[in-house]
Parts: structure tokens; C-alpha cells; sequence
């Protein structure tokens, strides 16, 4: 590896110089892009068709929930369903795919990386301005669809928001984001790796339909491999319950689901299984206060930020690694 | 021919039911003389009275001017056919109007049956001007066959008796706690000579409340109707304010009837009881608690009564697993008016899960408990949220690691 002589040689200035131009560059080229048109029409869509079913059942029927702002969010309306979340839950990562796929190797491919680097940037500020601009991009079009949900509940239920409504739906935001970003993150992990972009596409590809689809499976089917003959006891059961959503909670779907749970349904108190002993006495239905949501969730969001920095810093490791100048 | 049959009327009056009045006393009696096959002929009497007879308790009365009084006459047979008996009154003085009356509409005449008797009533009206001197009245039946008998009457006008009434009660003083009813069985007695409409009234200590009801009743009255010369029988219903002080009330009820007045002192012997009642300091009836730590809240008994409670036990009932404890376990006494403040401990469980719980506490003491439910809001501990702080730290040292260990120039 060359690397290893100029690693004695200190770098001069912060490595993340020239981040600045490079940000918005890329946040430009990603706004301005068709595909990013076609991705936000995509999301737009996908969303827009259940949350305008759950509204026209929250307006016809009565909903003793307190939280009526956030069933917009989680209900599941009969002609459709599927919720607001759980499409996001599909749709966020194929976004997110879309948007860093190609982020690295396509400017391998057009020859214009080592070009770039020729410029007063480091390559560390490079791929973090890359990532950064694509988060941005993709925050803009969550907060704007976030914020188009948020109207229409306004104008076609006619009541506002409460404050903790709204502080829980900040909070859901910020968990898309973050979950949009472990994908991100993938994406351009595998743009890194790969220097086609249709291997790349392919491969984030697989790997999202791997979570989605054969991922549920394969967890069962290992803790039904690892589970006793018979299961004598409660604490026999609640453990292996314990290991089959461990194994889930591998899958970023399976964070994000989880968190936004916490978040959008005050009244969830636990995720995994409630034995009776811990039922009695408990005043079921009663919302958690906001704090103890966040609480509760709280693994969940650690793992989606600390998994989309940990991805990162492996495209980061394998970026600095590579030889540009093919 | 009314007094021989008052003998043997007295000496059966010993195997008379008691409580009857002298009148029916007396009819049984007569149909017990008359009847051929009567045990009473065993004692001795003389058997098979046949006749005509005409009966009255007092064939010698007072009559008030310028009133209406009514006199029983009742119409015996003892043995005879019956015949249709007209009745005729003889003898009645200048102004003054009698009528015979049977079951409210004037009569002529009368028939009874073999042994048997028919009541008639002399409606006599004095006239206001009536001098008081005796007048004898006849009153005869005649039948078709002969048969005859008359009643002579010996009516006194005699100067306007006052009416008077009386009242007594067998138990005049009653014992028992504020929330209990008082109630007094109060006979009021009308010894005058004609019917009266008794207006009754209590006159208790303020916020005491008293009600009247017939003997058996259950309707609330004000006023009473006695007979002259009869009794009735009232309750009456103290229901004493719930914060009465413990002592002695009297209440004094008063019958009253066109002047005639009857007073009666009865007595409330109110003694005290405790009342407790457990809140918070500011009545907020939830609280918070971590998992794994005790919380402490504090609980303040009340004792609302009138007595002092003595003996408080603590308890209180909580979630599965989780502990509780009073401090103090139990309280002494606590006078009333007064309040004491009690420290619960509550430790939620290791395994509780965050949110809303509901435990209860319960104050006992004898005869006397109180409860109130208490919402716990169980929180989650924030190391966890401190730890996970640290998680998405060490991630971030991670990627500062490897721009230190890879960047490059």
C-alpha cells in the first residue's frame, strides 16, 4: 500500500478543509438532479396515499385517542393497509439508496475524482461532504413531506396539534433521518467498494431486500434452532422472545419500526414481552410522558446514529485505502 | 236495662284482649253471654239472655252548647227473630236536633240479626243557647211483633270543656353515634270530649332535623287526628348534623290543639365518633417513581369526626414485586379536628416497566378506614439514555480514529 510513507508526513490544517464547497455542490447537483425529482415524487406518493385514507377515516370516525395528530401517522386505514410509517419504513431506505449509490464510483467512472482532489480538498472532506449533502437532501424532502402531512391534518381535521404532538413528530423526524442515513451511509459504502454503479445499486439492493424480506425468516428460524425441546417456564419463554427481537433489532427496519412505536404510540410502555407479574396494578393505555417515550426508544436511536457513523467509517477506511488515480 | 248487663260486661273484662277498646270489649263480650253454647256458661251466668237490647258506654253525658256530639248506640238482638225495628226518639228538648245516623245516612229503622248488633250513631246539636241543666232523652225500637227496648239518655249540657291533650313516650332518651337516627315512639293522648287535629312540632338544637311519621308509617306528617279520648301513636326522627359534638340534646316536642298545648323533652345522648380521611398535603393523589428507587410521598390523615381514632394501622397495596412501607407503621390516636402526616415508601420494581400504576393505602382504625387510590408514574432510569450517549461517542471516536490512522495528503 502506498500509504503507509505519507502516513509519517502530519497533515497541514483540519482534514475536513474544502468540505464547505463540496457540501454544496453536491447538495445543488441532488436538488436540482431529475432523480432526485423522481424520488421525492416517489415518496411523495407512496405517502400521500395513506395518510389521505387515514384522514378521511379519523374524520369520519371517533377517535378517543388524545393523540389524534399522530394517528395520521400510525393508523392503518382498511382500503390501504399499510400506515404512513410503515411505507416510510419501505420507502426511506430506497431513497436513501438512490441518493449515494453512485456518489463515489461515478466520479471514478467520468474520471473527474482525481480532479477534485487535485483542489485544496482531502479526500476525508470529500466523502463527508458527499454523505452531509446527501443527509441534507434527504432531510429536505422528509421535512417537507412532514410538514405537508402535518398540514393536511390541519386542514382536514380542523384541530391543532398539541405541543407534545408536535415535539413527538419532530422527534419521528429525526428518527427518519436517522434511519435514512444508515442507508445512506450503505449506499455509499458499496459505491465505495464497488467501482460500478450498477453493482453498487445492486448490491444496496440486495441488501435492503435481504432486511426486509428474508431477514424476518432467517431469525426465526435461528431461534427456533437454538430454543430447548419444550419450554417449561415464562422466563424460558420471555428469553427466547428476548434473542428473536435482538436478532431483529440487526435490521435498521426493525430500529426505525421500533422507534417510531415509542414515539408515535404515547401508550406503548414496552417493546418486548410484558410478563403478567409486571402487568398488575398498570393502567394500560395511559401515555407515557415524552421523556420516558425517548427513554424507552432510546437503544433504537443510539443504534440507527451510531450504526450510520459506524458504516461511514468503514466507507471512510476503504475510501482512504483506494487508489484514484486510475 | 243497660246497667244489668254492665256486670257481667266487668266481670268479663279480666279474659277481655287488652289494647280492644271498652266497646268492643263489651260486644264480645255480649255475643259470648248470648251465644247458647258459649264457653262462659260454665262460669255460672245466667244462660239464654233473649231480648231487645240497646247499648251505650256512657247513657249519662256532657254535651257542650253549640256543639255537635255524637253518641254509639248499638242495637242488640239476643235470640229473637229479626224483625225490622223502628226507632224513636222521645224526649228531645226545645231547639235541639238529634238524628239517628247509621253508616252516615239518617235512619229509621233497623234490623239485626239473631245474636247479633247494629251500631247507630246520635248525632245530637246543641243549640248555643242551650241552659245547662240535664235532659233525658229516650231512645226506643220498636218491632212489628212487640218487642221493645229503650235506651234513656241523660244528656248534661254542661259548660265548654277545655281540650287537653297529652303526650309520653316510653323511651325519652336515646343514645347514639352522629350518623345514627334518633327515633321516638311518642303516644299523644286526646282527654278531651271531642276529636281533635294535633299539630305537631320539634324544636331541636340548630341543624337538628326531626321529622314525624305515623305509627308504622313512612309518611312525613305535620298534624294528627286523635278521637276524643283515644290515642295515637307518632315517631319521631332526629337525624342530628354528621359533625355534631359528642354530649346530650334535648328537643322538645310540642302537640298543640285549639289551645291545648303537651310538651315533651326528649333527649339526643349524641356520643362522638371518628371519621378519618387520608389525602396528600396539597390532595394531589399521584406521583413519580423510578425503577429500582424509593420514592417517598407524603400522606396526611384527617380526622373529621367527633371522636378521637385511636389504633390507625397503615397498609397499602401495590404492583407485583414492588415494596411498600409506612413510616410510622401505625399512629396512636389522632383527636379530632386533627391531622397527622404519615411517609410512604414506595420502591417500584427492578423488572417494572415504565408508565402509570395504581396502588392504594389504606388507613384502618376500629369501626373507622379510609382509602385513596394513588397513581405512580414509573420512570426509566436516564443512565441508560447516558449510556447510549456514549455509544454514539465511542462511534465517533471511532471515525475520528481512522481519519487520524488513514488520512492521507
Amino acid at each position: 500500500m502506498g500509504s503507509r510513507a505519507p502516513l509519517a508526513v502530519r497533515r497541514q490544517g483540519s482534514p475536513f478543509t474544502g468540505i464547505g464547497p463540496v457540501f454544496m455542490k453536491e447538495l445543488a447537483d441532488h436538488l436540482s438532479s431529475v432523480r432526485m425529482l423522481v424520488l421525492t415524487l416517489f415518496v411523495i406518493a407512496f405517502g400521500a396515499f395513506p395518510v389521505a385514507s387515514s384522514l378521511q377515516t379519523l374524520r369520519t370516525v371517533v377517535d378517543p385517542n388524545s393523540f389524534l395528530f399522530l394517528r395520521i401517522f400510525t393508523l392503518e386505514p382498511e382500503q390501504v393497509g399499510i400506515s404512513f410509517v410503515a411505507a416510510l419504513n419501505f420507502v426511506i431506505p430506497l431513497m436513501a439508496i438512490g441518493l449515494g449509490f453512485d456518489s463515489v464510483n461515478s466520479e471514478f467512472n467520468r474520471r473527474t475524482l482525481s480532479r477534485v482532489l487535485s483542489q485544496p480538498i482531502y479526500r476525508d472532506a470529500l466523502l463527508l461532504g458527499k454523505f452531509l449533502a446527501g443527509l441534507a437532501t434527504f432531510a429536505v424532502a422528509l421535512v417537507a413531506l412532514w410538514l405537508m402531512v402535518f398540514g393536511a391534518g390541519l386542514l382536514l381535521l380542523g384541530v391543532p396539534p398539541r405541543g407534545v404532538e408536535v415535539a413527538r413528530g419532530l422527534g419521528f423526524l429525526v428518527v427518519a433521518i436517522a434511519y435514512g442515513g444508515v442507508w445512506l451511509a450503505i449506499s455509499m459504502l458499496f459505491s465505495v467498494v464497488f467501482r460500478s454503479t450498477a453493482t453498487s445499486a445492486l448490491c444496496a439492493l440486495g441488501l435492503w431486500l435481504f432486511f426486509f424480506l428474508l431477514w424476518p425468516q432467517l431469525a426465526s428460524a435461528i431461534v427456533s434452532g437454538v430454543a430447548p425441546g419444550e419450554i417449561r417456564s415464562l422466563e424460558d419463554y420471555a428469553a427466547l422472545q428476548d434473542l428473536a427481537m435482538g436478532l431483529m433489532r440487526l435490521s435498521p427496519g426493525t430500529l426505525f419500526s421500533e422507534a417510531v412505536l415509542g414515539l408515535l404510540s404515547p401508550e406503548t410502555r414496552t417493546l418486548g414481552p410484558m410478563l403478567p407479574a409486571q402487568m398488575r396494578g398498570a393502567i394500560m393505555g395511559a401515555p407515557l410522558p415524552f421523556d420516558q417515550s425517548l427513554l424507552l426508544i432510546w437503544p433504537q436511536i443510539t443504534g440507527l446514529i451510531a450504526g450510520m457513523i459506524v458504516v461511514f467509517a468503514a466507507a471512510y477506511v476503504v475510501f482512504q485505502r483506494e487508489e484514484v488515480r486510475a | 236495662m243497660d246497667g244489668a248487663h254492665e256486670g257481667p260486661a266487668e266481670r268479663h273484662g279480666l279474659i277481655g284482649t287488652a289494647g280492644m277498646s271498652t266497646m268492643r270489649v263489651l260486644l264480645a263480650l255480649l255475643v259470648l253471654l248470648l251465644l247458647p253454647v258459649a264457653g262462659a256458661h260454665a262460669q255460672g251466668d245466667p244462660p239464654g239472655v233473649k231480648g231487645l237490647f240497646l247499648l251505650t258506654d256512657y247513657p249519662s253525658q256532657t254535651v257542650r252548647a253549640g256543639e255537635v256530639t255524637t253518641i254509639r248506640v248499638k242495637v242488640n238482638n239476643a235470640g229473637l227473630v229479626p224483625q225490622p225495628l223502628a226507632l224513636a226518639l222521645n224526649g228531645v228538648p226545645a231547639g235541639w236536633k238529634i238524628d239517628l245516623l247509621g253508616a252516615g245516612r239518617p235512619v229509621a229503622s233497623v234490623m239485626v240479626g239473631v245474636n247479633q248488633d247494629v251500631t247507630v250513631q246520635l248525632r245530637v246539636e246543641v243549640p248555643k243557647d242551650a241552659p245547662p241543666s240535664p235532659h233525658n232523652v229516650v231512645l226506643t225500637a220498636r218491632g212489628p211483633l212487640g218487642q221493645q227496648a229503650s235506651l234513656p239518655l241523660t244528656l248534661t249540657v254542661g259548660t265548654e270543656a277545655p281540650a287537653r291533650l297529652s303526650l309520653k313516650s316510653r323511651l325519652p332518651s336515646l343514645r347514639g353515634t352522629p350518623r345514627s337516627a334518633f327515633e321516638y315512639t311518642l303516644t299523644v293522648g286526646n282527654d278531651s270530649g271531642k276529636d281533635l287535629t294535633v299539630a305537631l312540632a320539634a324544636q331541636g338544637p340548630a341543624n337538628f332535623q326531626s321529622t314525624f311519621t305515623e305509627g308504622f308509617g313512612s309518611n312525613e306528617i305535620s298534624s294528627i287526628p286523635v278521637e276524643a279520648g283515644q290515642t295515637k301513636d307518632i315517631k319521631l326522627r332526629v337525624t342530628p348534623p354528621r359533625d355534631v359534638r359528642a354530649g346530650d340534646y334535648p328537643v322538645l316536642v310540642k302537640v298543640t290543639a285549639e289551645g291545648a298545648t303537651a310538651e315533651l323533652r326528649v333527649t339526643l345522648q349524641v356520643s362522638g365518633q371518628g371519621k378519618l380521611a387520608l389525602s396528600t398535603r396539597d390532595g394531589r393523589l399521584s406521583g413519580e417513581a423510578e425503577i429500582g428507587r424509593t420514592s417517598t410521598y407524603t400522606l396526611v390523615l384527617n380526622n373529621d369526626g367527633t371522636a378521637p381514632v385511636d389504633e390507625i394501622e397503615l397498609s397499602g397495596t401495590v404492583p407485583a414485586n414492588w415494596k411498600i412501607e409506612f413510616d410510622p407503621k401505625s399512629i396512636a390516636s389522632i383527636a379530632p379536628n386533627d391531622k397527622k402526616e404519615v411517609q410512604v415508601l414506595v420502591t417500584p420494581a427492578d423488572k417494572a416497566v415504565a408508565g402509570d400504576y395504581m396502588a392504594s393505602f389504606r388507613a384502618s382504625a376500629r369501626g373507622e378506614q379510609a382509602s385513596a387510590d394513588f397513581r405512580i408514574t414509573v420512570t426509566t432510569s436516564t443512565l441508560w439514555g447516558i449510556a447510549g450517549i456514549g455509544i454514539i461517542a465511542v462511534a465517533l471516536l471511532v471515525l475520528l480514529g481512522a481519519v487520524a490512522r488513514f488520512g492521507r495528503r
